[in-house]
């Protein structure tokens, strides 16, 4: 016996209805598992242009203090120096279904000062490339 | 069921700091090729600075969560699983003049590990 047309065409709608109900049921697996996708900071980013005003030999604590602000951390050595330490912290989180995977960076810069409280140093490197959203966990 | 990893930085291989030589590099030449250090400690031996990358990994699997389309008003939990937390560490000690003293690595994230059963020693 011949299909007609009007078989087809019924054919092709449950075929449509069994897609649309798949991609219904994966969504909601997908949704309803949860995916998720956070950022989060600690500290100030600081300004490599602020940085480098900062003059070896020449600027005092209270200049370093006034363009970077107070030091998250002061580590004094036995010879006299003295180090501002100014840190800052970068999360990036994903989570989707039954993966996650968390990113953090640090970002530090380290003032050194010798004991009449002038810069000997500044220990910034380059900024480190920005973290990648990720969710799997195993690579 | 849950697969979990978190990382702080990135790692650095013996090959990324086969240029540094006792007695030879200065702090400058090290920030320039690695970047500031995470950590810088005051030592009787001169400063020590600190590179870090952490990897932390952890698993779990709730046995109990099909239970509550049988229990309705009640669904236990029961969980297993585990992980750990390590870290490598570079090591740098400089001297008064922020010359190379010593250097060293310790090699610690493969410690880190997915782990279903927690009971094993």
């Amino acid at each position: 016996m011949k299909s007609t047309s009007s078989d087809n065409d019924e054919v092709s709608f449950t075929k449509d209805r069994e897609s649309a109900l798949a991609l219904w049921l994966v969504l909601t697996f997908l949704l309803g598992s949860g995916c998720a996708f956070v950022r989060g900071n600690y500290g100030e980013d600081m300004n490599q242009g602020d940085v480098s005003t900062i003059k070896k030999g020449v600027s005092t604590r209270a200049e370093v203090a006034s363009i970077l602000g107070a030091p998250d951390r002061i580590i004094t050595e036995p010879n006299g120096h003295d180090i501002f330490h100014y840190y800052h912290y970068d999360v990036k989180s994903g989570y989707v279904l039954i993966f996650s995977r968390t990113n953090i960076k640090s970002d530090d810069i380290f003032v050194i000062f010798n004991s009449a409280g002038v810069v000997e140093d500044v220990i910034a490197g380059k900024k480190k490339p920005p973290l990648e959203f990720q969710f799997w966990p195993f690579d | 069921m849950v697969w979990q990893r978190v990382t702080l930085n990135q790692p650095l291989t013996a090959q990324d700091v086969s240029f540094v030589v006792n007695g030879e590099t200065s702090l400058s030449e090290v920030v320039e090729k690695l970047g500031a250090p995470n950590q810088m400690l005051s030592s009787n031996g001169g400063v020590v600075a600190r590179y870090q990358f952490t990897d932390g990994r952890y698993f779990r699997v709730d046995f109990g969560w099909g239970l509550r389309f049988l229990i309705p008003f009640y669904s236990p939990e029961l969980v297993l699983g585990g992980g750990g937390l390590g870290t490598d560490a570079f090591q740098v000690t400089y001297n008064d003049d922020w010359v190379v003293q010593d250097h060293g690595f310790a090699f610690h994230s493969q410690s880190s590990e997915f782990r279903l059963w927690p009971f094993k020693d």
